[in-house]
């Protein structure tokens, strides 16, 4: 028994060492290094609680909190949504091959990389030669500052974001209706129940364990938003879409203030786990195990 | 391995690089520039050259420079890496990175943006020793070059860079879209009305925008602000530097008010020049004279421009090349000076080679910056028009036949012709400088508000003068 266990140590040693490197060991070196200052070429100073009392009293850091809880809940809330309907939707598809078509298109776009996308997408919503404000404009519609107005900056962002994640909701939601007992759904039928009331008695309580998986990965994946808001606007309008990454990567590369973005993320690091706490909290009350 | 210490001292190969040096004098006349006999050192080193821009281009530019490497040492050998980004805080924050992961290169080609972010940061040599002990060589360089340029790469009265390239904010304009809306080549004293009045006539061209510019640093709406008398920084001068005018420019008038490179003070970026200068943008938008701006490096810009959907828009010399590949002929556009509001003031970056302190090679490194600087460098560096020579010699109307402007000749005027032509204000907090500016114009032209968004940059630059 004792060989077995070493075994079984030797065989996770690799995995844990990788883990304990790349993911343990820069977390800790962030943490350590928010209590220093450091511009990467003179040696780090001790800083105490100073980044910190900096921080709670830094406006651009906490407005670009609040920024990026709005999109990330947006984002999640429209994933979910736009998924659901969509695995909905293919789920009714009797042929096969129509099934798998769309599948792989609506998975697609998630195997891009983000940064790709948001070149490309920049550019289809630029308001002088974009594509979207083309084919708007032969509606009569004028052109839209989709990039360099608040509300378009904020909703582009939120549309592309969905756009290239909502493949990863639809798979697993086609995968969660999949399960669901067909006894169950013909118990519902032969009691006299439409398809909404399928839908919201049986179905969506059946499935409320993938809601809440994409809805918490979901969560800490908008969270952690950069690459869109990096390439199409740089935070823009203003502080408009400065999502709290990009103001790390900005602070510490850029502004080489690398203990004060040390702490920001570690900021971000307890408001993460505190809202993946509550969503696991309230799905005590609203997720259905079966 | 330094051949040129702090102190001044010098090594065993100094003496043996100065004796050989001397030697060949004679043939220094007949090879022209900034040449010098081969040396074979008994270590081969590698020297490693950063420069802002396509990555794709560090194979053949090493090609192209290798052979001046091998003039210098024939052992050495040459490293061309290229960083690309949007802007050159982009750059700047990738050349910082390496030199934090300690894989500095020797060389970085760093414009007027970063010369005192690495002098600032104590990254940069100051090249005063080097300058001072290759002065005779070094002449016929200075005596090519502008002393506004040689200024623009000071700090604190020392010099860290050895000039190549500048490119000054002038307005260019598609002669295609003049001619449709009647117009004829502004004057060289044009003002501001005169532009407003030029925007309305071509705005009357349907799909095409009268007036288009880039949210950035050089070349933004900042060359507004420096035509109507504001700026960003308060503008100082550093003591210091008569050590270099005496020196390379001996009974040169002009060098008379240049002082140890520029010295940027107290934000200013709420004063009334700077807001009226920003609200003027604002309201060309509302007018219809301009859309609103991307924030940028300027590829879609010059790509809007050469398809003839914009008739006026701020450029430098690398406009020539970049107008010029995106298949615009010679004389489909054509450059003026910026025009008068308050004052007919431009501004300018130039960019040069600074050398590392962590280089292990700096005696070699300085014997390549200063072949880069050589004549016969430009165009193995920047060939087709991609950047203004700093050498006067080099502005010809041969360079510009084949791309155009016309009117090239404006582009070096605008450092002799105007007294007050000014470097951008780039501090050593120029990151975050960058940063706020794009920012707050984005806020400004989102509200509508220029005032407000400019109290935001004064506190920004504010806190970050501070850090």
């Amino acid at each position: 028994m004792r060989g077995e266990a070493l075994f079984g140590y030797l065989m996770i040693l690799p995995a844990l060492v990788i883990v304990m490197l790349f993911t343990a060991g820069p977390i800790v070196a962030s943490i350590g290094l928010s209590f220093y200052q450091w511009d990467v070429i003179s040696p780090p100073s001790f800083a105490g609680l100073s980044n910190y009392e900096q921080l709670l009293s830094d406006q651009t850091v906490l407005h670009s909190f609040w920024v990026t809880l709005g999109l990330a809940v947006s984002i999640v809330v429209l994933e979910i949504l736009v998924g659901l309907g969509l695995a909905l939707l293919v789920q009714q598809r009797r042929s096969n091959v129509a099934r798998g078509t769309f599948r792989t298109i609506f998975y697609l776009p998630l195997l891009a990389s983000a940064s790709s996308v948001a070149i490309v997408m920049g550019y289809m919503f630029d308001q002088k030669f974009g594509v979207i404000n083309y084919y708007l404009g032969l509606l009569g519609i004028p052109n839209i500052p989709w990039l360099t107005s608040d509300f378009g900056a904020t909703a582009t962002i939120v549309i592309i974001a969905v756009w290239q994640q909502v493949g990863f909701a639809f798979v697993l939601f086609i995968a969660a209706l999949s399960s669901v007992p067909k006894d169950v759904l013909e118990a519902a039928q032969i009691d006299g129940a439409g398809p909404l009331r399928t839908f919201f008695a049986v179905k969506l309580p059946m499935i409320s364990p993938t809601v809440l998986f994409i809805s918490v990965v979901g969560m800490i994946g908008a969270m952690q938003l950069f690459d869109q808001p990096y390439v199409m606007t740089k935070g823009g309008p203003g502080y408009t879409t400065t999502t709290t990454v990009l103001l790390i990567y900005q602070t510490a590369f850029q502004n080489l203030q690398f203990g004060y973005g040390s702490a920001i993320s570690v900021m971000l690091l307890v408001v993460l786990i505190g809202l993946t706490a509550l969503q696991f909290l309230g799905a005590r009350k609203l997720v259905f195990y079966q | 391995m330094r051949l040129v210490s702090g102190s001044g001292g010098l090594s065993r190969r100094t003496l043996l690089k100065a004796g050989s040096a001397a030697a060949g004098m004679g043939a220094l006349g007949a090879l022209g520039g900034l040449a010098r006999p081969a040396l074979a050192s008994s270590v081969a080193a590698t020297i490693t050259f950063a420069y802002f821009g396509d990555p794709k281009q560090a194979t053949s530019m090493r090609e192209s420079l290798l052979p001046l490497v091998k003039k210098v040492d024939q052992n050495a050998d040459l490293k061309v890496v290229g960083y690309n980004g949007t802007d050159w805080n982009d750059f700047f924050a990738k050349i910082l990175t390496q030199i934090a992961a300690g894989a500095p290169p020797d060389i970085v080609g760093v414009a007027t943006e970063g010369v005192q972010l690495m002098a600032g940061k104590d990254l940069a040599v100051p090249l005063d020793d080097y300058v001072k002990r290759d002065m005779a060589e070094l002449k016929e360089m200075f005596a090519d070059v502008d002393p506004i340029l040689i200024e623009g790469l000071m700090y604190d009265g020392h010099l860290f860079e050895l000039p190549v390239n500048f490119n000054a904010g002038n307005m260019f304009y598609s002669t295609k879209l003049f001619k449709q809306a009647g117009l004829d080549r502004p004057a060289d004293n044009w003002t501001m009305d005169d532009f407003q009045s030029y925007a309305k006539k071509i705005a009357a061209i349907p799909d095409v925008n009268a007036f288009d510019w880039i949210v950035r640093l050089w070349g933004s709406w900042t060359c507004f602000m420096y035509a109507n008398g504001g700026n960003l920084l308060e503008e100082q001068r550093f003591d210091g530097g008569q050590w270099l005018w005496d020196a390379a420019y001996p009974g040169n008038a002009s060098v008379k008010s240049r002082k140890g490179g520029w010295k940027w003070g107290a934000p200013t970026a709420n004063s009334a020049p700077t807001v009226e200068a920003l609200q003027l943008m604002i309201d060309l938008r509302k007018q219809g004279l301009a859309p609103s701006p991307d924030v940028g490096g300027g590829g879609t810009l010059q790509g809007l421009f050469a398809s003839n959907r914009i008739g006026m828009t701020i450029g430098g010399g690398f406009w020539a090349g970049g107008l010029h590949n995106a298949g615009m002929t010679p004389d489909s556009f054509d450059v003026q000076y910026f025009p008068k509001w308050k004052e007919q003031k431009h501004l300018f970056g130039v960019v040069g080679n600074a050398i590392l302190k962590s280089s292990k090679n700096q005696d070699l490194a300085w014997e390549v910056v200063k072949q880069l600087s050589a004549a016969d460098a430009f165009d193995l560096q920047f060939p087709g028009n991609a950047t203004t020579p700093v050498r006067r010699s080099l502005m010809t109307p041969e360079r510009y036949k084949t791309t155009g402007p016309e009117h090239w000749s404006v582009f070096y005027d605008t450092l002799t012709k105007f007294e007050n032509t000014t470097p951008i204000p780039a501090p050593p907090y120029y990151n975050a400088l960058a940063n706020a500016l794009n920012r707050r114009t984005t806020e400004a032209i989102a509200s509508g508000d220029a005032k407000s968004a400019l109290d935001g940059l004064q506190k920004d630059l504010e806190a970050a003068s501070k850090t």
